[in-house]
């Protein structure tokens, strides 16, 4: 159990750290990111479900400017480890996952911004740095930068699979039968909010048919 | 020098690294630089006067900052060779009014076109596997990911590539030659709801009967107006939020299940 989750929280860590600190090579996607980790967990089908899922709905979740915006990576890697992990194979499960995932992702978002504020600090380190000629602050601030950037995630994920696990496997057995069974009605409807988001979100369809909505 | 533009390449992925909310990129950008201020600046003084001069605000799209920094780096070799100051200002002028427009032509050809079209891709082709593989779906199922990072990778790199060879060769000219392959982004958009389209299609002929038609109808003629419902619920409350439509639509579905009970 702990080595799993140490290791799927480096995974995790791993693939969220695309999202900004490193590459973009979108292996943050979910996905990418939930098939892989439903693959290593013995149930790619799930994963790539949940990965279709939040892929879909959360398609115009873009890092623009300023805005932080909800780690989709977390939301999918915590799912699709919650389930496989505690129920493996099974949809309900799987859509409960998705719900408690959210308001993790968002949490971290807030520990996110905290981490950016802080890289305000090195980057005055760096400026001193040139100023007096220390290049060399310039390569340490960037690895340090990657650095604190995957603790951060990886501590996170550690939290969130070990205590959200917790919570998540607890809270399911408890659930009521005609929950699970609206659970499991969603696992086939949510696809289908994600296809109209994404179509609504090519503007060709939009002015084609939904300029007033 | 080609030593260099591998190493401003490979670093070109580490532009956000540091990413802060007073000065965004701009660590990332004097990092990616500074292999090339340490070939065309000889004396040290010059070269600090360069860092410092890129040390202000700059925030742009990660892959488009190629070509930025591929015409930041042509003006400094520009600058190091005629030594005028009034370049000075010329350089950081560019920069900064390069950067927005930059970033408005490359998140929605990137991130809001692209991306969405790769994924939707991927998805259907996940789909057409369940559908023809059915028993030996598990097997194959891992290909669905790897066709989503390749396929969006093989555009990715070679756009940042091209970008930089395109800030190399033009210099400050650049910005024309990219507004003329401006066709290219109704054309992924295009492909890219031909597709979506498809993948919805797909989805409603594998799932024409899955279990939700009896537990929200009773019959399973029902299934496919059902689907058309959150549809149109979907494209009509898209407004309020991705969070408002998961959690209405578990909300709604767990109550119709209960009244049914």
């Amino acid at each position: 159990m702990t080595e799993s989750i140490f290791f799927y929280a480096l995974i995790g860590s791993f693939c969220s750290m695309d999202v900004t600190a490193f590459g973009q090579f979108m292996i943050c996607r979910p996905i990418f990111c939930a098939s892989v980790v439903g693959y290593f967990m013995g149930d790619v089908n799930t994963g790539l479900w949940i990965g279709m899922i939040v892929e879909l709905l959360w398609v115009n979740a873009i890092p623009m400017g300023v805005i932080v915006p909800v780690d989709v990576s977390l939301i999918s890697i915590l799912s699709t480890f919650w389930v496989c992990k505690y129920f493996l194979g099974v949809q309900e499960a799987a859509v409960f996952a998705l719900v408690l995932a959210v308001p993790f992702a968002y949490f971290y978002r807030d520990i996110d911004i905290s981490g950016r504020n802080f890289n305000t600090k090195i980057m005055h380190f760096v400026e001193d740095g040139i100023k007096n000629q220390e290049y060399w602050r310039m390569h340490a601030a960037i690895y340090v930068g990657l650095f604190l950037f995957a603790l951060r995630l990886f501590l996170f994920y550690l939290f969130a699979m070990y205590v959200g696990g917790l919570i998540y496997s607890g809270l399911y057995l408890q659930l009521s039968q005609f929950i699970i069974l609206g659970l499991r009605n969603a696992w086939y409807l949510l696809p289908i909010v994600g296809f109209a988001l994404v179509i609504k979100e090519f503007n060709i369809f939009r002015k084609l048919f939904f300029k007033e909505l | 020098m080609i030593k260099v533009y591998i190493k401003m390449f490979v670093r070109s992925f580490f532009l956000q690294a540091l990413w802060n909310f007073e000065r965004m990129q701009n660590i990332g950008f004097v990092y990616i630089l500074k292999p090339f201020l340490d070939k065309v600046y000889l004396d040290e003084k010059s070269k600090q006067e360069a860092l410092i001069r890129h040390m202000g605000y700059f925030n742009t799209h990660p892959y488009m900052a190629n070509l930025l920094f591929a015409i930041v780096a042509s003006l400094e070799k520009e600058k190091s060779e005629n030594k005028a100051n009034s370049l000075d200002i010329s350089i950081s002028g560019i920069k900064n009014q390069m950067a927005g427009p930059l970033a408005a032509i490359g998140d929605p050809l990137f991130f809001g076109s692209l991306r969405p079209l790769v994924a939707c891709f991927s998805i259907l082709v996940m789909l057409l596997f369940m559908k023809f593989l059915d028993q030996s779906f598990q097997e194959y199922a891992i290909f669905v990911p790897i066709i989503f990072i390749v396929g969006y990778n093989v555009f990715h790199i070679v756009s940042r590539c091209w970008l930089m060879f395109i800030g190399f060769k033009f210099g400050k000219d650049s910005f024309s030659v990219i507004s003329n392959s401006k066709t290219l982004m109704p054309i992924i958009k295009y492909a890219g709801f031909v597709v979506a389209i498809v993948a919805l299609f797909v989805y409603l002929l594998i799932f024409k009967s899955s279990p939700i038609s009896n537990l929200f109808f009773g019959i399973k003629e029902n299934d496919l107006a059902l689907y058309i419902i959150v549809f149109l619920f979907s494209i009509i409350f898209s407004r309020l939020g991705v969070i408002f439509l998961l959690y209405s639509i578990i909300i709604i579905c767990s109550l119709v299940s209960y009244l049914r009970i």
